[in-house]
């Protein structure tokens, strides 16, 4: 017992716990819990899913959401029956009309054609440095928000595509978390993620240590948009809809913000990000409905729940920049914490 | 003919206008603290509703309102947002300055909601002139003047005065300029009041032109501005205002000339001009000089 | 430490005593005390590392002290903003000049005299142009079309503008011809001879020694012999002091 609490491995097999133990809570909690649960654990797969690329290059990407929604798309249309899409994709052609995959199937499609657009897209913007980067995965998001946006015979356009069949409930959601986590560790204790994470604090130094930093920041991005992918169509196979602007600047907001507040630099700060404002947006968002005293309903102005957590994060920017997990990772608590660099 | 087309070279220049009085909006706090301020749509944002609660009265007070109400959420947003962050890393001022964005939009959609407000706002402009026999919106003339006016001014005043001489070299080298004397406060403040000014001016000709307010308003006009800011040159004040020129241009000739169906997808390609001046000619079409870091 | 120097006459501009300065665990200077005086001109010498740049760096106001205390003009350092030290009468002329290239010559000037608001300006700057007739022909071009030697002039120049009483240069004669660097101790030489202190930090002793009244070797972060340039150069241990003790780890090792 005490080589595991002492060894490497700790983080993976504690944060796993953690996701399976708060499923298991989920399931002895009324249903509505469970649907805000599991929903919380959605956005834990798309947190992670960021974190592989912003956590380990240091460079923020805008783009992920982008990732979310081609994921999504893609397993939407080739799992929804034939007979939805025939009403709101008349004109798709013939093979993905009448496709009708597994779900499983549908979810690595969606996955690897996300993959496949980072793969694509980072190839070139992965030699930009810094904010270039983060700029470019900015106008990433915005066009394939414009291109879904009106591709209005593959995707739908700006109408909701319905009928998407559900399949993700509590235990899928928790199945597909502990997935990404066990990735997203893999990843950064891989050569790849420990070299990119060196190179993050000095890319000159790595250049001329001969790290080829291309090459490792586009595997991160790769990897990234595999899991912010899944996400994606976790999302839209809990829901059973699929609207494209579901996702744009808000969810982008929302998912940043979990990261930052969770803490950038670890993966226990995504875990962690994800579970905590899950659960502080869930509060809010009772404050929006509102409290009923009497015969009046007091409740917060639309908006409000957005606005303190941009407030919650500008506050963790200027007084805690590394967020909650401070850059480290959840270590055995007699035990020195790991710092993560 | 010569009618129609000369009717969109000049929708074109206007709409480049205003893109250029955007861009150079943003382009001038990236100068001075290479921080990309995303919170610049806000300052239209709020602009267009002063211009939204004081129409009414009188046009004169309203332009007035607009240029106020922009200029001290500016200072306000520096004092409270970015001065805590001087010298922060590029990764968390874009961070910040994201969330800036993202609070002030939510805290207006609390307070006015979210759905758009119609403004008859200078009707006067809406009429038309006839120009060497050809007609010609008044209201896209005067957009075109106003944007010359404030680019115009914009770079007398840095060019010809102390505090514009200060913001300049404040925006090649931060440290040196402190060496000398420059007082660092004074002169991003002057930055962040002058962008207001811009964002002011903006908001107005926007809301005199769709006759709508709404709290996303100066989004949809930064998102696109920030592409010209980029293709002219991050730190590069003409660059700014050239490329946002070119972009508000473009997205007018792409309306013009793509067949409808692709006509949609305009912004897109506005987007991939981005990733491909970033790859071809990452310092931008007429980079900054002297620029100290590289972006 | 050698024998303590009697202070000169005049003024004292500035006023170190235990200067430690830190970066991350490593201390590059560490306790040093030095006064300049108004009119006086003080070399500080020592090879590259030896932690000159970061000693005038914290007196101009560039870096913080980890200890010890610094006073300019005889107010206490402590709180003064960056941009504050020009108003106290200190100029600095950093290494590698630090011209702003995108701003043409005469923008250059007027910045170093943005601090004050007589009308005397525009004559001082005439007559910058009357001492340095290329820096005149060039007035509107963009100083990063200057040759090296004259940008090291713009900048010197530049600082005098603010009418400093003391005038501290990093390296004046770096990475410059010697023809050059004629030139630039000529003019060090005017400007002290106008009743501006300097003090200059150099790794090219000859020079520094020729122009200074007194002389600080450092090494490894400390002062390791001081005195009039004369007094030092008799010193048989002055190869030493200036190499730091352990010569034997080889050059760059202080």
């Amino acid at each position: 017992m005490a080589s595991l609490t002492q060894s490497r491995w700790f983080p993976l097999v504690a944060l796993i716990v953690i996701v399976l133990a708060l499923a298991g809570l989920a399931e002895l909690a009324p249903a509505v819990m469970q649907r805000r649960i599991t929903q919380g654990l959605i956005n834990l797969v798309a947190v992670v899913g960021l974190y592989v690329f912003v956590g380990n290059s240091g460079v923020l990407s805008f783009g992920n959401v982008a990732f979310m929604a081609i994921g999504a798309y893609v397993s939407a249309l080739l799992t929804m029956p034939a007979t939805a899409k025939a009403v709101f994709l008349p004109d798709l052609p013939a093979f993905l009309a009448t496709a009708e995959w597994p779900a499983i199937a549908g979810a690595l499609a969606g996955g690897l054609a996300a993959a496949i657009v980072a793969l694509v897209t980072g190839f070139p913007l992965m030699r930009l440095s810094g904010i270039s980067a983060s700029i470019a995965t900015f106008a990433v998001l915005v066009v394939f928000h414009v291109v879904i946006g009106n591709w209005s015979s593959v995707t739908g356009g700006q109408n909701s595509l319905m009928g998407l069949p559900i399949y993700v409930g509590l235990w899928t959601a928790a199945g597909w978390a502990v997935i990404a986590i066990a990735v997203a560790f893999l990843h950064q204790e891989s050569r790849s993620g420990l070299l990119l994470r060196a190179s993050r604090e000095d890319e000159a130094a790595a250049a001329a240590s001969g790290v080829r930093l291309v090459a490792h920041r586009l595997f991160a991005f790769v990897v990234s948009a595999f899991l912010s992918g899944i996400s994606g169509v976790l999302l839209v196979h809990f829901l059973g809809t699929a609207r494209v602007e579901t996702f744009y600047l808000d969810l982008t907001f929302l998912i940043i913000a979990m990261l930052v507040i969770g803490g950038m630099h670890s993966l226990t700060g995504a875990v962690l990000g994800a579970i905590v404002i899950t659960l502080v947006a869930e509060l809010l968002r009772q404050a929006e409905v509102g409290v009923s005293i009497g015969t009046t309903t007091l409740a917060a102005p639309l908006g409000f729940g957005d606005a303190i957590l941009a407030l919650l994060m500008l506050i963790i920017i200027l007084f805690r920049p590394n967020g909650i997990a401070g850059g480290r990772e959840i270590a055995f608590p007699k035990t020195q914490p790991q710092t993560r660099t | 003919m010569i009618g129609r087309m000369l009717q969109v070279v000049v929708d074109a220049v206007s709409v480049g206008g205003l893109y250029a009085l955007t861009a150079l909006g943003i382009g001038l706090i990236f100068g001075v603290m290479r921080l990309i301020n995303f919170a610049h749509a806000q300052l239209i944002t709020i602009a267009g509703y002063a211009v939204l609660l004081l129409f009414t009265a009188s046009p004169v007070l309203a332009v007035l309102g607009a240029i106020i109400a922009a200029a001290l959420l500016a200072l306000v947003v520096e004092r409270t947002a970015f001065r805590p962050l001087r010298g922060a890393d590029p990764a968390m001022l874009l961070i910040a300055s994201f969330a800036v964005s993202f609070f002030i939009e939510k805290v207006m959609i609390m307070l006015v909601g979210s759905r758009p407000k119609g403004v008859d706002f200078l009707p006067a402009l809406a009429g038309q002139v006839e120009v060497v026999g050809i007609r010609l919106q008044l209201l896209q003339l005067v957009t075109i003047l106003v944007s010359l006016v404030l680019l115009v001014g914009t770079t007398w005043f840095l060019k010809s005065t102390r505090l514009g001489l200060e913001m300049r070299a404040a925006a090649e080298n931060f440290r040196m300029a402190e060496v000398l004397g420059v007082r660092a406060n004074r002169v991003i403040a002057t930055a962040f009041a002058l962008s207001g000014l811009l964002a002011a001016a903006v908001a107005c000709l926007f809301v005199a032109q769709t006759g709508l307010v709404q709290p996303r308003m100066g989004l949809q006009l930064v998102i696109i501005a920030f592409v010209g800011t980029v293709i002219g040159g991050l730190g590069s004040l003409p660059g700014a205002a050239f490329g946002g020129f070119l972009v508000g241009v473009a997205t007018i000739l792409l309306q013009a000339l793509l067949p409808p169906e692709l006509r949609v997808f305009r912004e897109a390609f506005l987007f991939l001009a981005v990733a491909v001046v970033l790859l071809v000619r990452p310092q931008g079409l007429i980079p900054a000089r002297g620029l100290k870091e590289r972006i | 430490m050698s024998a303590p120097i009697d202070p000169p006459a005049g003024a004292c501009l500035v006023d170190v005593q235990g200067l430690v300065i830190r970066y991350g665990g490593v201390a590059a200077v560490q306790g040093v005390d030095l006064r300049v005086h108004e009119s006086e001109a003080v070399a500080i010498i020592g090879p590259n590392g030896a932690g000159k740049t970061s000693l005038v760096s914290a007196i101009a106001g560039i870096v913080p002290p980890a200890a010890g205390t610094i006073k300019r003009g005889g107010m206490p350092a402590r709180g003064q903003a960056l941009s504050d030290v020009v108003r106290h009468g200190i100029a600095l002329v950093p290494e590698g000049r630090n011209i702003f290239g995108g701003l043409t010559v005469l923008e250059n000037l007027r910045l170093g005299a943005t601090i004050r608001r007589d009308p005397d300006v525009l004559s001082d700057i005439d007559a910058v142009f009357v001492d340095f007739p290329i820096l005149g022909e060039r007035r509107d071009q963009p100083a990063g079309q200057l040759s090296g030697g004259e940008q090291q002039m713009l900048a010197i120049a530049r600082a005098t503008l603010s009418r400093p009483r003391l005038l501290i240069l990093d390296e004046p004669s770096l990475g410059l011809a010697p023809a050059i660097v004629d030139k630039v101790y000529a003019l060090l030489r005017q400007i002290r001879d106008r009743g501006v202190a300097l003090l200059v930090v150099e790794q090219n002793a000859a020079r520094a020694f020729a122009l200074a009244d007194r002389a600080c070797v450092m090494s490894r972060g400390a002062f390791t012999l001081t005195g009039t340039p004369d007094e030092i150069r008799r010193q048989e241990t002055f190869d030493a002091a200036y190499f730091g003790v352990a010569m034997s780890a080889g050059p760059g090792a202080a």
